[in-house]
């Protein structure tokens, strides 16, 4: 490939790594997607997929060496035995069939990860807790055992023996997981190690642990595979940890001799959105100023992630020599077909990611799969077959109409046009994009735009191809009778939701007596965005929701010079802990002097006040008092407080009816020549865009199914009763007697 | 009561395209093809009259080309005309704004419409002539740029609004029937509907030759020919790479280039 002139031929120049050829600069680094190895067609499917769309290496997620480093309820990969690698290799060939490499990521949690599976307790260098919540909102939950020589020396033999299962699995790559706080970073750390024999103290003598499991992996593997240590170079908290400075470029350059290639990064895993920066923060390539000094310590390649998914960043960061390989985890979740998208100059079609951390937060917050709001297919390739870049052809000329161009419209939209139906998409917008519009004005939420803009990008080209279809905006709302005159076959109102305007909550499920965002001095985000209220001094933000609306106005009014108060009935951004933009946001909040009155609900509005209470008011004491009465005393922690603008982040609630009309006048449809009339997306039900963008997307894959309102089953990856996981196991129950 | 419509269908460039080999147009191949941008305005225009008079007035869309620019024609028919007529022969190849003129005379004298409009001007070449030259050869009043319209089917007389320089604006009277360029911006032009797409496939269009019009080839000679059509040479970009002492030393060379030392 390289040497076409081009001047992105670099990335498609073939490095070595040790014995092994990466075909290009592409490298998906170990990142979690939901499949570990109980989901083998998801695990095979998902990563296959990307080494057709032309990455050069494709890593598994981590993958526990042994039942000691047990994980759950976060589902990560496993090669504790032959049923695990017999789980895998569906994975490693599929891989090899595009001809890039397969890479397997050595992890040993220590104490981050809580074994609340195999209720095994971990080795480490010393006793301690972990800082990361193993069990989500729990930090401090989980300990380990400090190890003495014996067990060194085993743990080490745990290293050793996964890295021979890998080999033998097939993989071409295997890598040392010691970023992110785990396996041998532990003993690098002093943070962690405070030991004094030999594996203690001294640069030389915490280095020791993971020099020494890089000797006997390689002693043990030879050249059938390629050694590499996946390190953070930076722990972010000073000389209490590792610094790139100190320990970092030491470590490299120590290390170095006894591996073919740096993975590296920064940060720890109690805090690691400072590697998987959100967008909200950090902007592509925002480690460089670490890892920029890497390569003068080592002479082997070294790959490093940023969120690539830019080309010209890309050639950057690889012409100034800041790394030699493209890493990237969500870019090519967001695009699994981004080189070959780059190879063939199609920048335009690179699905970007938003960086919203939505991925991530599905690992988080544990047991599931994960999604990605960009790319919808992902994690429903194996399940439900869906390619990313590939599609059913049209399987009738029934024409679509579908009313909002918003996430669930537009990629119903975009997806009817790529299967080749007559598609006409409504909106009253002038763009594209919908709600993605208004909050992508949030501050640091810009980058959310890009999902607008691929959208916006492909269904403009589409249109292109089939003169009879057509995107009309800025057109006024449509009726029912608009809708049954319009000609079309089907019909799927793609509408999107609002926030309640009476503050509608899930802790009551009634308005809040006074909220009323006709009034001057009550607004709804919406009204928000608007921008024609007037917002006084004193903002009070009454929040019942989990995600980022609260925080996010609230940063808006307070960057503005408003006195900005929280009052929240649950966690200011409770999810934002899953999407790890929840240090950070904190922080921010902290810095802007907004004043958080928590576990505190609403109970009245009134010009220039508000009545707050505390939700855990009524007693503790519960006693069954007879019918009409409460069975805890009457709250009595109500107190006004006074502001001048009240909004109200309480419930939303679906703009269902233009639906509900045209499902009432179903006798109609008939002689309109309408089959059918679907809703999807937040017009269905509110929900986060990831999930309204896969809805819309389902609809048009299923379109022609029986029953497409409704979720066609999907493919399951069960265990199957009576069948041993292990070769010479029993099924049956056996009693140990 | 009936108004002409004439429209054009206008061709886009792709991103890259390449010329012909007469070097005195682009390659047809390059080109994307589609409804002139300004006729969706005058299209609108007539049916907002044809509405406002309760259907009682007949829109007809007149279109200049050959079968490919059925697509054209039919997409102005789906928002709501009654019918089309487009006139072909090969002489009008090269027809330029007054030779299109000549021919939409002659359909003007069959027709015999109460007010014709045409775009303000093609979103390809621009000329604003046709209008123009219609009106000349039919002998009508001509009002060009028109932003506002107040016209009742079968009146003898339109208040018009134009734009003029230095944020003017004109207010003016003109007798019908009349010829009338029209300006975006005039209305906000209608989407078709499904329906209005379906129905457009069975709407009465008249295939017309030059012949049916009593038209020779020899009338329709364009008065002006063109010569060559190339893409002028512009600044250059240059994507400057390798490593910062290199890119700096190609950067002091495109200085010292440009500096003429």
């Amino acid at each position: 490939m390289a040497n076409t002139g081009s001047a992105y031929d670099i990335l498609f120049t073939p490095i070595k790594i040790g014995p092994k050829t990466l075909k290009n600069r592409f490298y998906q680094v170990p990142h979690c997607i939901g499949a570990g190895t109980n989901y083998p067609g998801f695990q095979m499917a998902h990563r296959g997929l990307k080494a057709e769309g032309g990455w050069g290496a494709i890593n598994t997620e981590q993958c526990s060496i042994h039942p000691e480093c047990d994980d759950s309820l976060r589902i990560t990969a496993r090669i504790w035995d032959e049923g695990d690698m017999r789980n895998l290799r569906p994975m490693v060939d599929h891989i090899h069939q595009h001809g890039a490499l397969a890479g397997c990521e050595l992890f040993y949690g220590g104490p981050h990860a809580p074994g609340l599976e195999t209720r095994t307790i971990s080795r480490g260098p010393n006793q301690y807790n972990s800082d990361f919540a193993t069990v989500p909102g729990c930090p401090g939950f989980t300990y380990n055992h400090m190890a003495d020589e014996d067990e060194i020396d085993r743990l080490q033999q745990h290293y050793v023996n996964a890295a021979l299962r890998a080999r033998d699995t097939g993989y071409d790559i295997v890598d040392v997981y010691g970023a992110h706080a785990y396996g041998p970073m532990q003993w690098l750390n002093p943070y962690y190690n405070t030991r004094t024999d030999k594996y203690g103290g001294s640069f030389e003598n915490r280095a020791r642990f993971w020099i020494e499991t890089l000797e006997r992996i390689r002693k043990a593997v030879g050249n059938d595979v390629a050694l590499v240590t996946r390190c953070s170079i930076d722990t972010l908290y000073g000389d209490a940890g590792v610094e790139v400075g100190e320990d970092g470029l030491k470590f490299i350059e120590l290390a170095s001799p006894y591996l073919d290639m740096w993975n590296v990064n920064i940060g720890d895993i109690t805090e690691w959105g400072e590697d998987a920066g959100p967008s909200r923060f950090y902007r592509i390539g925002h480690q460089n100023e670490w890892i920029r000094h890497i390569k003068q310590a080592t002479n082997k390649p070294v790959v490093a992630v940023g969120r690539y998914y830019d080309p010209e960043k890309m050639l950057e960061v690889i012409n100034t020599g800041v790394v030699d390989i493209i890493g990237a985890a969500r870019p090519s979740i967001a695009d699994p077909f981004m080189p070959n998208k780059i190879r063939e100059g199609r920048f335009e079609d690179i699905r970007t990611c938003i960086g919203c951390n939505v991925c991530i937060s599905r690992w988080e917050m544990g047991g599931v799969p994960f999604i990605c709001t960009q790319n919808a297919t992902a994690g429903e390739e194996y399940r439900r077959g869906w390619h990313p870049e590939k599609f059913e052809p049209a399987k009738s000329d029934k024409d679509v109409l579908v009313v909002g161009a918003g996430p669930a419209g537009s990629e119903c939209a975009r997806v009817l046009m790529e299967r080749g139906y007559t598609v006409h998409l409504v909106d009253a917008r002038d763009k594209i994009g919908g709600y993605v519009n208004d909050v992508a004005t949030l501050p640091g939420l810009g980058e959310w735009g890009y999902h607008r803009d691929y959208r916006e990008i492909q269904l403009n080209k589409l249109v292109k191809k089939n003169k009879q279809s057509q995107i009309a905006l800025g057109q006024k709302r449509m009726t029912a009778d608009d809708v049954l005159n319009y000609g079309a076959a089907r019909v799927v109102i793609a509408t999107g939701a609002h926030w309640s305007p009476i503050g509608l909550n899930h802790r009551t499920q009634k308005p809040i007596p006074g909220a009323d965002a006709s009034l001057p001095h009550v607004l709804t985000p919406e009204q928000v965005f608007e921008g024609k209220k007037p917002v006084g001094k004193r903002v009070m933000i009454i929040n019942y929701d989990p995600y980022y609306m609260a925080p996010s106005l609230a940063e808006k009014f307070a960057r503005a010079g408003h006195e900005v108060t929280i009052a929240s009935v649950g966690g200011v951004g409770a999810y934002m802990e899953y999407t790890l933009e929840g240090p950070n946001t904190h922080r921010m909040l902290h810095e802007l002097d907004i004043t958080i009155l928590g576990e505190t609900g609403c109970s009245r509005i009134e010009p220039g006040r508000v009545e707050l209470f505390s939700i855990y008011g009524e007693g503790s004491k519960r006693q069954y008092k007879g019918s009409g009465q409460l069975p805890r005393k009457e709250n009595d922690s109500h107190h006004w407080h006074e502001c001048d603008t009240v909004i109200l982040i309480t419930s939303r609630r679906s703009n269902d009816s233009l639906f509900r009309e045209l499902k009432a006048r179903k006798s109609e449809w008939a002689k309109n020549g309408i089959d059918n009339v679907f809703v999807i997306g937040d017009a269905e039900a509110p929900r986060i865009i990831a999930d309204a963008t896969f809805d819309g997307h389902r609809l048009a894959r299923e379109i022609e199914d029986e029953s497409p309102q409704h979720q066609k089953p999907f493919k399951r990856e069960q265990k199957v009763w009576g069948v041993a996981y292990n070769p010479g196991e029993n099924p049956e129950l056996e009693w140990r007697l | 009561m009936k108004i002409l419509v004439a429209v054009k269908q206008v061709a886009f460039l792709d991103d890259e395209f390449e010329m012909r080999d007469d070097g005195r147009d682009v390659d047809a191949d390059f080109f994307e093809k589609d409804l002139n941008e300004f006729d969706h305005f005058s299209v609108e225009e007539a049916m907002l009259i044809k509405e406002a008079a309760g259907d009682a007035a007949e829109v007809v869309i007149a279109i200049i080309g050959d079968e490919d620019a059925d697509d054209a024609l039919r997409t102005a028919l789906a928002k709501g005309a009654d019918r089309g007529i487009r006139v072909w022969d090969e002489a009008l190849a090269d027809a330029d704004g007054v030779a299109v003129a000549r021919v939409l005379a002659k359909v003007v004298e069959r027709e015999k419409p109460d007010m014709v409009f045409t775009g303000a001007q093609s979103a390809d070449f621009g000329s604003a002539v046709t209008g123009m030259a219609l009106a000349g050869l039919l002998g009508w009043p001509h009002t060009a740029v028109v932003c506002n319209l107040d016209y009742a089917p079968g009146a003898g007389t339109a208040t018009i609004r134009r734009e003029l320089e230095g944020g003017l604006e004109e207010i003016m009277t003109i007798r019908c029937p009349a010829v009338l360029s029209i300006q975006l911006g005039i209305n906000q032009p209608r989407y078709a509907s499904l329906r209005g797409i379906k129905q457009a496939k069975q709407k009465p269009v008249d295939e017309l030759s030059l012949d049916d019009l009593g038209l020779s080839a020899a009338e329709v000679v364009p008065a002006a020919r063109v010569r060559r059509m190339y893409a002028p040479e512009r600044g250059k970009a240059e994507l400057i790479t390798g490593s910062a002492a290199e890119q700096a030393a190609r950067l002091a060379e495109i200085i010292k280039e440009l500096r003429g030392m």
